[in-house]
C-alpha cells in the first residue's frame, strides 16, 4: 500500500476520547475485577495488596444461605426476565400498531412513548412513588378505595402479604414503560425499511393485518428482534437508579425490591464493603462482554464500517 | 431552536406512500391501533399531569382539580421552593436550600458534561470517518463494544481511581480545590458514560458529508485540521447540536454519578429530590412536585425541539 | 501553463484495478477529453493528476517536476468535481475566495480577484448567495470560479456538465471551451458523453476498463476507431458490427458478411493474409450507409436486409433492418420512408475491418 498511515494527525484527533477511555473503561475493567479479589473496604486502598479468593468464597457462600441475597438472587431473575419479555414484546406489539398507523398519528405517539425514557429518573421515580404511596394520599390507594376495592390503603411494595409478587410487579411496570420504547424505535425503523410493494403484494394476495404482520413483517425483523433482546438484557441486568430510588424511598421492600447491580451499588457505597463488592460486579461485567460482544456482531458492524477515500 | 436536519424522513416510501392499498383498512386500523396504543400510555401521562398540576396545589393531587373537589391551585410551592423552605425541620424553621444554586450545580454537571462529550466526539468521529490509521477498525469496533457495555458496572472501580487522585489533588491545588475537583470528576466520568455511542453517532454524520468537499479543500492547499474546523465542523452543526442535546440531557437528569462522586454539600436537583423525598412528611410534597415540575422542563424542551432527530438516533442503538 | 504526462500509471483499490499501466499526454494549453463508459476509471485517472489518489505505480510529470508523490496543494491544479462539491455553509463569494485565504493573499487582491472571475463566468450577481439557493448549472459556474480563481496550471473538470439540462449543456459546452482558449490552460475534461467529447476536445482519449483504448484528434477517433470498443462507444447510434468470414479465391481473400461476397482494399487484403485470418468483423457507422433498392454497381459493401423498424427523429430517420439474423441500422433523410427487403450499401473507404479475437482494427494490426 501506498502512502503508509500516518499517526499524526489521526492521534491528535482521538486523543481526548482515548483518554477518556482509558482513565473510565479500560483501567476501570482492569481495577474492577483486581478490586475482586482484595478485601478492599472503606476505601482504604492500603488494602489493595492483599490478594485472595475471600470474596468469591464469600459470595458464593452467601448466595447459598444468606436469606436477604437469595431474595435478591431471586428478584433479579424474575425481574429481569419478566420484563425483558415484556419490553421485547410490547415494543414489538407497539411498533406493528404504529407501522399500521398513520404517520400523523404515530410520530406524536412514539414521541409520547419515549417521555418516560427522557425524563430524568429522579422525576419518573417520584411519579411512581407517588403513585404507589402506602398512605391515603397514594394514588393508587384512593383510586381502589373510590372504587370500593380495598377499605384500607395498603403498601404496595412492603406489605408481606403481598410480597414478593407485588415489589416485582411494581419493578416490572416502572421498568417496563422506560424499556419497551426501545424495542418499539427500534423494530419501527426496521419495518420502515421493508419494501412497500410486498406489504401491498401481500394485500392484494388478502392477507389479513394480522396474517401480514406474522407472515411477511417479523420474519424480516428476526435479527433485529434478536439484537434488541440482546441489548435490553445487557440494560436490565445492570439498571438500577429507578430501583435505588424506589428502594431508598420505602416504596420496595429493599431485599424483594433489589436487583442484583443494586445490591453492588449498595455494598459498595453503603455497606462501604468494597473487595467483595467488586467481586460481585465481575459477575456484571463478564456478562456486559460477552452480550457485548454479541449485540456487536448483530449490528452488522462490519458493514457499516466504510474505509476511509483518498491517499492524504 | 431551529434544527432543521437533513434527515432521512420515514422509510424509504416516505410519507409519500399515505395512499396505497393500503388504504382499504386505515380508517379503521387507525382508529383501533390508535385508542389502544393511546389507552396503554394514558395512565403514565395522567401521572405526570397529576404531578404537574400537584405543584401549583396546596395538597397532592390524586384526580385532576376539578371544581368543587376542595383543592385550591396556588403559587405557594414554588414560592417554598425558590426560598428554599423545602420542609419543617423541627416546629416551624425550616430546612433552606439555595434551589437557585442547586439549579446552577445541575446545570454546570449538564454543561461540562455537554462540553466533554461534544469536544472529544467531534474529534474522535471525524478521525474515525475520515482518517487512515492503524487500529482504525479495531479501535472503532472497541468504541462500539463500549456502548453496549454497561459503563455502571464499573463505578466501583472508577470511584478507587478517584480516592486515589483525592491525595496528589489535595498536594497540588489544596484543600479548598477539593469540592471543584469532584465537580470535574462527575463530569468526566459522567461523560465517558456517553462517549462512545456519541463517537458512533458523530462518525455517522461525517460519514454523511461528500469526500469530494474535503478533497476540494484540500487541493486549495488547505491542512487536515483547517478542512476539519473550517469546511467540515460548520456542515456536521445540526449533529453537534444534536449531540450536544443529548449530552446535556444525560448530565442533566444523572443521578448516580452526581450522588457518588459529588461533593455531599453540592447538590443537584436529582440529589435534591432524593433527599427530599425520603426525608420527607408526605404534607410537603407539592413543593417537591414543583421542584420535579422544574426539573422536566429543559427535558420537554428539547423533547420537543428534536423529535425526529430524537427518534432517529434511538433507532441508531442507543442504549435502551 | 503546463504539460501533464502519466507514464505507465496504475492504481489499484485492494482486488480492483481501477487505472492499468496508464500512459497519456496531456498537452500543455490543450483541452483533452477522458472518455469512457461509467467505471472506466476516467475520476481516478483524474484524482491521481490531482493527487488526492497516489498511484500504485507509474510516474506522474507536470513538465519536468515529478509530482508523484507531491501533495495536491503543492501541485496548483483546479478540479470541479462531478458534483461540484461547493461548501454548503459558505456564500457563493466566501467559496470562491476559500483557495485565495488559505494561500494568504491580502483581502484587497481576494476581493479583486473573486470579481474578476465572478465576471468571467457571469455570476455576479449570485456572489451572496449559498450554494444551496442555486441552479445546477450555477453551481457549476461557481465551482469553476473556485477552481479558475487559484490561476490553476492545470484545470480538472470531472463531468460537470452530467448534471446540467440538455440545453443549458450545449450552451455551456461552448462556453468553456472559449475561456479554455482564452486563458490557454491545460484542461483535462472527464465525460462519458461522446458528443461532448467531440464537440469540445482538442485531443480526446478513449478509456475503458482502466486502459488507454485510443487517443487521438475527434475526427480521427471517430473515423477510425482502433479496436471494437471505440468503434461501438463513439457515434449514436453506434457503428454496426457484423461476424464475418473470409473465403479466399485465387489467393484473394474474400469477405462474406450476412450472406453477401464483398472484396475488400488491397491493404486489408494483405493484412488478413499476413495474420492467417479466416473470420473477421465488418464495422460501418449508421451514417455512412444508405437503402438501395437494387445492388449497386461496383465494389462497395452491400447485403440484403429486412426493414424492421423506422424511427423518424425529425432531422433523419433511424432504420433498423435485420440481415441475416443480426439488426443492422442505417441513418436516411427524413423524407425516405424504406420498408421491406432492401440492399444496405457502405461505400468502401468507410468500411472498417476488426480482427475479431482482439478486436483490434485491421489498420492498427
Ligand atoms: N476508493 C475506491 N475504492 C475502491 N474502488 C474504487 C474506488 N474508487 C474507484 N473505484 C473503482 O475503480 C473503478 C473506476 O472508478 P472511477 O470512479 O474512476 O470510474 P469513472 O470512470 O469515473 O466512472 P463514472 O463515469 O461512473 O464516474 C470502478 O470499478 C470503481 O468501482
Ligand atoms: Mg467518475
Amino acid at each position: 500500500m501506498p502512502g503508509r498511515p500516518r499517526p499524526g494527525p489521526a492521534f491528535f484527533f482521538l486523543l481526548p476520547a482515548l483518554a477518556l477511555i482509558l482513565v473510565f473503561y479500560v483501567v476501570p475493567l482492569i481495577l474492577s475485577v483486581y478490586i475482586g479479589f482484595t478485601p478492599l473496604r472503606d476505601w482504604n486502598l492500603q488494602r489493595l495488596g492483599e490478594l485472595s479468593l475471600d470474596n468469591y468464597r464469600r459470595l458464593y457462600h452467601l448466595v447459598l444461605h444468606d436469606p436477604d441475597l437469595r431474595k435478591v438472587v431471586q428478584t433479579t431473575i424474575v425481574f429481569t426476565s419478566v420484563t425483558l419479555a415484556v419490553n421485547v414484546l410490547g415494543g414489538l406489539v407497539l411498533a406493528l400498531a404504529m407501522f399500521f398507523m398513520d404517520e400523523w398519528l404515530s410520530l406524536p405517539y412514539r414521541l409520547l412513548w419515549l417521555l418516560p425514557r427522557m425524563t430524568p429518573v429522579a422525576v419518573y421515580s417520584l411519579l411512581w412513588y407517588y403513585f404507589f404511596l402506602p398512605g391515603r394520599e397514594g394514588i393508587l390507594n384512593s383510586w381502589l378505595m373510590s372504587l370500593g376495592l380495598i377499605d384500607e390503603p395498603r403498601a404496595w411494595g412492603k406489605d408481606p402479604e403481598l410480597l414478593p409478587y407485588s415489589a416485582w410487579a411494581i419493578l416490572v411496570l416502572v421498568n417496563g414503560f422506560v424499556g419497551v420504547s426501545f424495542g418499539m424505535i427500534v423494530f419501527y425503523s426496521a419495518l420502515k425499511s421493508i419494501p412497500r410493494e410486498q406489504v401491498i403484494a401481500a394485500r392484494i394476495d388478502g392477507a389479513s393485518t394480522l396474517q401480514l404482520a406474522r407472515h411477511v413483517l417479523i420474519p424480516q425483523i428476526r435479527w433485529h428482534i434478536v439484537y434488541v433482546t440482546v441489548w435490553q438484557l445487557l440494560s436490565l441486568l445492570t439498571t438500577f437508579a429507578h430501583i435505588f430510588l424506589l428502594v431508598e424511598w420505602g416504596t420496595l421492600d429493599r431485599a424483594w425490591g433489589s436487583n442484583w447491580a443494586l445490591y453492588v451499588f449498595n455494598t459498595a457505597f453503603l455497606t462501604q464493603d468494597q473487595g467483595f463488592a467488586a467481586a460481585a460486579a465481575t459477575v456484571l461485567v463478564a456478562v456486559g462482554v460477552v452480550l457485548g460482544l454479541l449485540a456487536l456482531r448483530l449490528m452488522r458492524f462490519r458493514e457499516m464500517m466504510v474505509e476511509p477515500k483518498g491517499e492524504l | 431552536m431551529a434544527l432543521r436536519l437533513r434527515l432521512r424522513r420515514g422509510g424509504p416510501a416516505g410519507e409519500a406512500a399515505g395512499a396505497d392499498v393500503e388504504t382499504l383498512e386505515r380508517r379503521r386500523l387507525n382508529l383501533v391501533l390508535g385508542l389502544a396504543v393511546g389507552l396503554g400510555l394514558a395512565p403514565v401521562l395522567y401521572l405526570y399531569l397529576l404531578l404537574v398540576l400537584s405543584s401549583f396545589s396546596n395538597t397532592m393531587l390524586t384526580s385532576l382539580p376539578l371544581p368543587g373537589s376542595g383543592v385550591e391551585l396556588t403559587l405557594r410551592n414554588w414560592e417554598m421552593l425558590f426560598r428554599g423552605q423545602v420542609a419543617p425541620a423541627a416546629g416551624k424553621i425550616y430546612t433552606t436550600r439555595d434551589i437557585v444554586l442547586i439549579i446552577l450545580n445541575t446545570l454546570v454537571v449538564a454543561l461540562g458534561v455537554t462540553a466533554v462529550v461534544v469536544a472529544a466526539s467531534v474529534m474522535a468521529g471525524y478521525a474515525f470517518s475520515r482518517l487512515r490509521f492503524r487500529w482504525r477498525r479495531g479501535l472503532m469496533e472497541f468504541i462500539i463494544l463500549l456502548h453496549a457495555f454497561p459503563g455502571v458496572a464499573l463505578i466501583i472501580a472508577v470511584y478507587a481511581v478517584y480516592v486515589w487522585s483525592l491525595g496528589p489533588v489535595r498536594e497540588l491545588l489544596g484543600r479548598d480545590s477539593l469540592a471543584a475537583y469532584s465537580v470535574f470528576y462527575t463530569v468526566l466520568a459522567r461523560a465517558s458514560l456517553e462517549i462512545p455511542m456519541s463517537i458512533w453517532l458523530m462518525k455517522g454524520f461525517f460519514d454523511r458529508i461528500p469526500w469530494e468537499v474535503e478533497w476540494s479543500a484540500l487541493i486549495d492547499g488547505a491542512s487536515r485540521f483547517t478542512v476539519w474546523r473550517r469546511i467540515l465542523l460548520p456542515q456536521v452543526k445540526p449533529g453537534i447540536a444534536a449531540l450536544a442535546i443529548f449530552a446535556f440531557l444525560a448530565g442533566w437528569e444523572d443521578l448516580i454519578y452526581v450522588r457518588v462522586f459529588l461533593y455531599p454539600q453540592v447538590k443537584t436537583l436529582a440529589t435534591f429530590i432524593e433527599e427530599s423525598v425520603a426525608g420527607l412528611e408526605t404534607a410537603y410534597l407539592p413543593v417537591v412536585a414543583a421542584a420535579g415540575t422544574l426539573y422536566l422542563i429543559p427535558t420537554i424542551v428539547f423533547f420537543i425541539a428534536t423529535q425526529r432527530l430524537l427518534l432517529e438516533a434511538m433507532s441508531g442503538g442507543v442504549k435502551g | 501553463m503546463v504539460e501533464v504526462r502519466l507514464e505507465g500509471v496504475s492504481k489499484r483499490f485492494g482486488r480492483v484495478v481501477a487505472v492499468d499501466n496508464v500512459s497519456i499526454v496531456f498537452e500543455d494549453g490543450r483541452f483533452t477529453v477522458l472518455l469512457g463508459p461509467s467505471g472506466s476509471g476516467k475520476s481516478t485517472i483524474l484524482y491521481l493528476v490531482a493527487g488526492v489518489y497516489k498511484p500504485s505505480s507509474g510516474r506522474i510529470f507536470f513538465g519536468d517536476r515529478d509530482v508523484t508523490n507531491l501533495p495536491p496543494k503543492e501541485r496548483n491544479v483546479g478540479l470541479v468535481f462531478q458534483n461540484y462539491a461547493l461548501y454548503p455553509h459558505m456564500t457563493v463569494y466566501e467559496n470562491i475566495a476559500f483557495p485565495l485565504r488559505l494561500r494568504g493573499e491580502d483581502e484587497a487582491a481576494i476581493d479583486r480577484k473573486v470579481h474578476e472571475v465572478a465576471r468571467l463566468l457571469h455570476i455576479e450577481e449570485l456572489l451572496d448567495r449559498r450554494p444551496g439557493q442555486l441552479s445546477g448549472g450555477q453551481q457549476q459556474r461557481v465551482a469553476l470560479a473556485r477552481a479558475l480563481v487559484k490561476e490553476p496550471d492545470v484545470l480538472l473538470l470531472d463531468e460537470p456538465l452530467s448534471n446540467l439540462d440538455a440545453l443549458l449543456r450545449l450552451t455551456i459546452r461552448g462556453e468553456l471551451k472559449k475561456l479554455q482558449q482564452k486563458l490557454g490552460i491545460t484542461a483535462i475534461h472527464v465525460t462519458h458523453d461522446q458528443a461532448e467529447a467531440m464537440s469540445m476536445a482538442d485531443k480526446i482519449v478513449v478509456i475503458d476498463r482502466g486502459r488507454v483504448q485510443q487517443e487521438g484528434p475527434p475526427l480521427e477517433v471517430y473515423e477510425r476507431p482502433r479496436n471494437l470498443f471505440v468503434a461501438t462507444f463513439i457515434g449514436s447510434p453506434p457503428a454496426n458490427t457484423l461476424p464475418a468470414t473470409v473465403e479466399h479465391r485465387d489467393g484473394y481473400p474474400l469477405i462474406r458478411v450476412a450472406g453477401s461476397l464483398y472484396r475488400p482494399g488491397e491493404r486489408h487484403a494483405a493484412k488478413i493474409r499476413e495474420a492467417g485470418l479466416d473470420r473477421v468483423v465488418v464495422a460501418f457507422r449508421p451514417e455512412h450507409a444508405r437503402l438501395a433498392e437494387h445492388p449497386p454497381e461496383g465494389e462497395d459493401l452491400a447485403f440484403e436486409a429486412e426493414v424492421y423498424l423506422v424511427e423518424p427523429l425529425g432531422r433523419e430517420n433511424i432504420v433498423t433492418l435485420e440481415a441475416a439474423g443480426m439488426p443492422v441500422k442505417v441513418v436516411t433523410p427524413p423524407e425516405e420512408r424504406p420498408s421491406g427487403r432492401l440492399y444496405v450499401v457502405v461505400p468502401r473507404e468507410r468500411v472498417l475491418l476488426f480482427e475479431p479475437e482482439t478486436g483490434l482494427s485491421l489498420d492498427h494490426l
